[in-house]
């Protein structure tokens, strides 16, 4: 009888392991694993190798920044009418309120271009690629958003960047490094909330089709809430936007902290400026979620 | 339990997947009534399945549509939680240690691709090189001869989603087996093949378990792959196993064993004169099967005498039992016992 470890090894000659690349570590259970930093590099690549496939076709490519474009500039052009009609709007002055929909739009571009896959998995479901994820000893969430380059998150993160500069540039207020960091954290909080959102609702996806509808209306719902004071909406709206589906978390609130306009938020300031971490929590929260829906996933076909 | 001291490659013991679903009626009322209140049926897709692979074996898990064989592929890869039951590969359990799983094993789903769809599949071999930390003399070396066998070249360099469905399952079987994975399961991987791929990959999964020990589960509808490539067959239908062993053991229990094929001169019919021991399975003008009818017990070089002494033939031959229909006639004789037992339903309304 062969040996067992001859028959695990295969008798043509050496295997996984034995030329070990100065990139692996072995783990507790003795298994041979990429580096942190070799982890890092391969996303990297994946990620340059699927933008260079998406940009090899041009036409679409362009199409595709394009219309990111188109979309945020949409936005802004009604905001910008809206702010002209209606100057105080809930008692924020114009640059508060740019700053708010500025804040939005960065953190939606820096969602959409590192999470944004999460918003239609279904297609992904359907399409029976989370069998072929679940095969790869890659983190499965890592896959979905590594599964192609989203060329339309570049238009967001251009309006997004520029629209940002304006209204930094605009507001009256002194830039300490500590205001410097809190905006940083705010608008990285902001992305993690929406990704928080988005992730909850691509764990329905992967059970129920019909998750896809529910992520499109929260979209629209995020562009066309997310850019102003929430406190010109009536009570219970307000509170929805904040308790149930929780936009006010994403600019509303840091806005509100770095403009001073703490007044009628709905929930104690210190939790409105505690945004950031707020957004950050419900992400983790969010992804544990998504690893519990994974675990009870059924697949397609049977 | 590591791999080292486990005595099998792949283990299950009694698999079960349960699927859930609401019960759909025609008509509007049916829909209303979907709406207010579901019937829930639980469909089982697997139940009670044990089987057990060594180390180095190729192992068939043969089955008609919806038998249950991809749903426990997709358990013992890690794809999907059993309902009930254990599985074990190279000592891990696969749901509960998916990323450890995924490192020993190889798969390839024929209907669908792992590869990266908009880049070239050397690219895709290049990320899972990657990802698997092959070291680059044994990369070249595994894709020299994967070329060797699959001639992969000709089209590596194209986008996978411009390949054909036969380059296609190709390039996911090189991939598959990259990482010299001592497991590798494979759903289907000749679907869609010409006949010369075929044999192509049959040499490949011929050359992977004898030259380097790997063990194979695979599951197939074309029975010249089972022949050439299974040294045991497990069956399986309803979710059941219908019997697990040799082909030899299979044929006896459910095949005749063997016939004769004969052309007589004459074109006379040859029931009438049938030699002792022997009946006429079918007769076509002068070309007739003759098969043992279980009297005397007579063995092929006799029934070969025996048809000889009877007729003048011109041609003669000794022919095994066709495996499609040694399968058939094991699925038919399942499908008799579970209309006695009345099982055949296979949901339940919960």
């Amino acid at each position: 009888m062969r040996d067992v470890q001859e028959l695990v090894q295969g008798p043509g000659g050496p295997r996984r392991g034995d030329a070990r690349r100065p990139d692996m570590r072995v783990t507790r259970h003795g298994d041979l694993r990429l580096t942190r930093w070799a982890d890092l590099r391969l996303t990297l690549r994946i990620v340059a190798l699927t933008f260079r496939a998406q940009a090899e076709y041009r036409a679409e490519f362009l199409l595709k920044v394009a219309f990111g474009v188109a979309w945020q500039v949409s936005i802004i052009v009604f905001a910008a009418v809206l702010l002209g009609r209606f100057p105080g709007m809930g008692g924020w002055p114009s640059d508060a309120v740019l700053l708010i929909a500025a804040m939005r739009m960065l953190s939606h571009g820096l969602f959409e271009l590192f999470c944004g896959r999460a918003t239609e998995l279904s297609t992904i479901v359907q399409a029976g690629k989370i069998d072929a994820y679940l095969l790869r000893p890659l983190p499965v969430y890592r896959q979905v958003q590594l599964s192609i380059f989203p060329s339309n998150a570049l238009g967001d993160l251009l309006v997004g960047v520029s629209m940002f500069t304006s209204a930094v540039v605009a507001l009256d207020t002194a830039w300490t490094p500590l205001r410097v960091a809190y905006v940083g954290a705010a608008v990285a909080g902001g992305a993690l909330m929406e990704g928080a959102i988005f992730t909850l609702l691509s764990a329905l996806q992967l059970r129920l089709p019909a998750g896809l509808s529910w992520s499109r209306w929260v979209e629209e719902l995020l562009s066309t809430f997310g850019n102003y004071p929430l406190k010109i909406l009536p009570g219970v709206v307000n509170g929805a936007f904040t308790f149930i589906l929780p936009l006010a978390f994403v600019a509303y609130f840091p806005a509100a902290t770095l403009t001073g306009n703490t007044s009628g938020l709905g929930v104690p300031a210190a939790l409105a400026a505690a945004a950031p971490l707020a957004g950050l929590a419900g992400f983790v929260g969010s992804r544990l979620l998504w690893n519990f829906a994974l675990r009870h996933y059924t697949g397609v076909n049977g | 339990m590591t791999a080292r001291e486990s005595e099998f490659a792949i283990e299950a013991r009694g698999l079960v997947k349960t699927f859930r679903t609401a019960r759909r009626r025609p008509g509007a009322l049916g829909m209303l009534r979907a709406l207010v209140a579901p019937e829930r049926v639980s469909t089982t897709a697997v139940a009670d399945v044990s089987f057990s692979v060594g180390h180095g074996q190729l192992l068939a898990l043969l089955g008609p549509n919806g038998a249950g064989k991809s749903t426990t592929i997709k358990m013992l890869t890690g794809i999907l939680t059993p309902s009930a039951g254990r599985a074990s590969v190279m000592g891990i359990v696969p749901y509960r240690e998916r990323v450890r799983n995924a490192r020993n094993i190889g798969a390839v789903f024929g209907q669908r691709t792992q590869l990266w769809w908009d880049l070239p599949a050397r690219e895709s071999f290049r990320i899972l090189r990657d990802i698997y930390g092959v070291a680059d003399g044994d990369y070249r070396s595994r894709m020299r001869e994967f070329d060797d066998l699959l001639e992969l070249s000709s089209f590596w360099d194209t986008r996978v989603r411009h390949l054909s469905l036969g380059q296609r399952v190709r390039c996911d079987l090189a991939a598959a087996l990259l990482h010299d994975p001592p497991v590798v399961f494979l759903d289907e991987p000749t679907i869609g093949m010409d006949v010369v791929v075929k044999e192509q990959v049959r040499l490949l999964l011929r050359d992977q378990v004898e030259r380097r020990g790997q063990t194979v589960l695979l599951t197939t509808h074309d029975m010249t792959e089972v022949e050439r490539l299974a040294e045991r067959v497990v069956l399986i239908n309803h979710g059941h196993i219908v019997l697990d062993g040799t082909l030899a053991e299979i044929r006896t229990r459910f095949g005749s064993g063997w016939r004769v094929n004969a052309t007589l001169v004459q074109t006379e019919p040859a029931t009438g004169r049938c030699p002792p021991g022997l009946r006429v399975v079918r007769q076509d003008g002068a070309r007739v099967i003759f098969e043992p009818d279980g009297t005397d017990g007579v063995a092929p070089p006799q029934a070969l005498k025996r048809v000889i002494d009877r007729y003048e033939v011109t041609d003669i031959h000794i022919q095994e039992s066709d495996l499609e229909d040694v399968m058939r006639a094991a699925y038919l004789d399942d499908r008799a016992d579970r209309e006695l037992d009345g099982e055949l339903d296979g949901e339940t309304v919960a």
